[in-house]
């Protein structure tokens, strides 16, 4: 009996979720390649730090992957796979240059890790390897997506209401508007250099 | 105009080109093939950091696990697999993915100062000097070099100036070689303890003048050996000269020991043959029978505290990998036979060589290195020597029958340079060289070396001659390179021998030089 009840408070709760929560999708034109695209944070809103660490690889003299996506608080682990030495360092977090960071130098198979606890775009460098380029975007909430590489996104599970929206892209000027939830809703933008 | 707003109207010009330039990296031959900046490899192009050094030392390749790092996949000669049914079948190998081709152009612009023309005073009455002008616009070398490894560890390189000599002029042949990396693996010997190199090629030198960053060569290097007039010694050999032949080396060059040993064609007279009776007919470079020997020792200190940095090929700094905290000891030694032909008119008219010297002549120097950050501190001192060897025609004779052994001639010197990297972008220099030699001596009149003028200090009779050289070289990218120095000259007088009285002005000349270079 008891178990009866557990089962259909949980599908109500789905079912109460599910009628709150839409989705946006859009395309991001004007600019090629990959483009990330995020949920500005509400007034007074926070959200709880995720506990899953991604990677960002430095191998054949390059970041992979090249752009990484995480929410505020996220901690990233830094990964060395190549035999020679590479240092990561950034000189300012979504523009602010006291923000920028060294981690220093480390060898093959080791990993460093860093919390990320300001939103915004990290441009990832190695000074000795000045080709090398990646970016880790920092959204401040957890609703954000990765765009395909014809610009096309979908951001899933966020609750109905009134948002506003960023898009960014590497070496574009950001553009954010607002966007009103109610199920799935439609969000372009067109980004220029 | 004076000198300081000079100085402000140059610093200016950099600036702005450095502001006006936007960003791209340099990509000769190694940046296409493995989409790296020319910074990977180099501190200020061609000066090589710590990992250019291991890159070099290793053929041309990235030191550990360099097929990751290719971005150009290198064509097969030959499936791997080839190479177990050899000797059945060519050993398989491989090229490079893209022509692995580097161009370099470089331009000048110099000014000399106004005392240029003060040596010409010393001539005879009626003869006229050289007119030397103040200013002078000049093209540079345009040079093609092509470089990379052929798999199996066998590297090559090969540079060619095309534009030496003006327009439509031959060109010349820098260094083109084969180097076979690590050939002691066939003999079980310890990996990196014995490559060899077979080509034309620069002597392994301390400090590389052929690929020098600095905008005009150490002097001792450029050195030849040119007895006085008393003396018959006419080495034209210096250091810098291209060498023919086999060099067996091993080590490294970025930490622990480097040797080379190399036997290479003899010709101190720059003269060649091409005879008609040789088949098939070719050339030769050498100008006598005897081969010359090269050998150099260095041992190279890594002084990073932490054991596991100071064993990789950069050190891991707090902000990054750097080249390592270092000191490099070295010396060279060269040994070669000086030939001079005398030739004579017998009675019958006819003129043939009828003696010839063989002179034997060493060159030995050391050199040290000494890194710490952004500065690298080095100098070279050498010592050249040839036996003198005076033909001797005793009374009665027409021709000379043989030689008597005279005063030997030598010289000596070096150079002490200091580089600063005040930025990734921007290199101060200093600078001093110094020779002391009998070529000096002969500076437009013959000293009598017994009988040495007063003062000033520095004249022609000591046989010294000096140059402090500060510069600066500013990257306006990876591969586009300003640099600008100042030669100081103290300055020297020449006077008459059996007066003493002078007879040019001070005639060293300072002299300013501009450069641009840029390769792609």
């Amino acid at each position: 009996m008891k178990r009866n009840v557990l089962v259909v408070v949980a599908v109500l709760v789905v079912l109460s979720l599910a009628a709150n929560a839409g989705t946006i999708s859009g395309k991001v034109s004007g600019v090629a390649g990959e483009s990330v695209v995020y949920v500005e944070a509400p007034a007074g809103k926070t959200f709880p730090a995720p506990t899953q660490q991604p990677v960002i690889d430095q191998k054949g003299l390059m970041f992979h992957p090249h752009i990484v996506v995480v929410q505020q608080g996220t901690t990233v682990e830094f990964l060395n796979s190549d035999s020679v030495a590479h240092n990561v360092f950034w000189i300012s977090i979504g523009g602010n240059k006291k923000l920028g960071h060294n981690m220093g130098t480390w060898p093959k198979g080791e990993k460093r890790p860093f919390k990320f606890d300001n939103p915004g775009a990290v441009p990832l460098l190695c000074n000795v390897h000045p080709e090398m380029s990646g970016y880790v975007v920092v959204a401040p909430t957890a609703y954000f997506a990765l765009t395909d590489k014809s610009g096309e996104y979908k951001i899933e599970n966020v609750p109905d209401g009134s948002y506003k929206v960023t898009a960014w892209h590497e070496g574009a000027k950001n553009q954010t508007k607002p966007v009103a939830v109610a199920g799935d809703s439609k969000a372009d933008f067109t980004l220029s250099k | 105009m004076d000198t300081r707003q000079r100085v402000s109207l140059f610093f200016a010009f950099i600036f702005t080109v450095v502001l006006l330039t936007g960003s791209s990296y340099a990509i000769p031959a190694f940046s296409r093939q493995y989409g790296t900046s020319c910074s990977t490899c180099h501190v200020n192009f061609p000066k090589l950091n710590d990992f250019g050094k291991a890159f070099k030392d290793a053929g041309f390749k990235f030191p550990k696990d360099d097929e990751t790092f290719i971005k150009v996949p290198p064509v097969m000669l030959g499936a791997p697999a080839q190479a177990e049914l050899w000797p059945h079948t060519i050993f398989p190998g491989t090229i490079p993915g893209l022509p692995p081709i580097g161009l370099r152009f470089n331009t000048f612009f110099q000014v000399l100062g106004k005392n240029r023309h003060n040596f010409n005073l010393q001539l005879p009455a009626g003869q006229v000097g050289p007119f030397i002008p103040r200013t002078d616009f000049q093209p540079g070398l345009f040079s093609i070099f092509m470089a990379g490894n052929f798999g199996s560890d066998i590297a090559f390189w090969v540079d060619d100036d095309i534009s030496v000599g003006g327009s439509g002029a031959s060109g010349g042949l820098g260094d083109g070689y084969l180097k076979f990396v690590n050939i002691g693996r066939f003999f079980k010997l310890p990996a990196n303890v014995l490559s060899m190199r077979v080509g034309q090629f620069e002597l392994d030198l301390p400090f590389s003048p052929a690929r020098s960053w600095n905008l005009s060569g150490w002097d001792i290097y450029d050195q030849a050996n040119i007895g006085t007039s008393s003396q018959n010694v006419n080495n034209s050999f210096a250091l810098s000269s291209a060498a023919q032949g086999v060099e067996f080396s091993g080590g490294h060059t970025y930490r622990g020991y480097h040797y080379s040993v190399a036997v290479v064609n003899q010709n101190t007279s720059g003269s060649s043959a091409s005879p008609a009776n040789v088949s098939p007919q070719v050339g030769f470079v050498s100008d006598s029978n005897f081969k010359d020997l090269y050998g150099r020792f260095s041992y190279r200190f890594n002084l990073e505290r932490d054991p596991a940095s100071r064993n990789e090929t950069q050190a891991a700094g707090a902000t990054g990998p750097r080249d390592h905290t270092y000191l490099t000891l070295g010396t060279l030694y060269f040994y070669g036979r000086s030939v001079q032909r005398a030739t004579g008119v017998e009675s019958d008219g006819t003129t043939k060589t009828v003696i010839t010297a063989r002179e034997p002549f060493y060159r030995v120097g050391a050199d040290f290195s000494f890194n710490y950050r952004k500065l690298n501190l080095f100098g070279q001192y050498l010592v050249g020597r040839d036996h003198n060897l005076i033909p001797l025609t005793p009374e009665g004779f027409e021709l000379p029958v043989g030689f008597i052994r005279s005063n030997p001639v030598k010289f000596n010197g070096g150079f002490v340079e200091a580089d600063y990297m005040i930025h990734p972008w921007l290199m101060a220099i200093m600078r001093w060289d110094g020779v002391t030699s009998s070529a000096d001596r002969i500076n437009g009149i013959g000293a009598d070396a017994g009988n040495p003028p007063p003062s000033p200090f520095l004249s022609p009779f000591r046989s010294a001659r000096n140059r402090f050289t500060p510069g600066v070289q500013v990257l306006i990218h990876a591969n586009i390179k300003t640099s600008f120095e100042y030669q100081i000259r103290p300055q020297q007088i020449v006077y008459d021998p059996a007066t003493g009285n002078a007879i040019t002005n001070p005639f060293r000349t300072n002299s300013a030089v501009a450069g641009l270079e840029w390769v792609y």
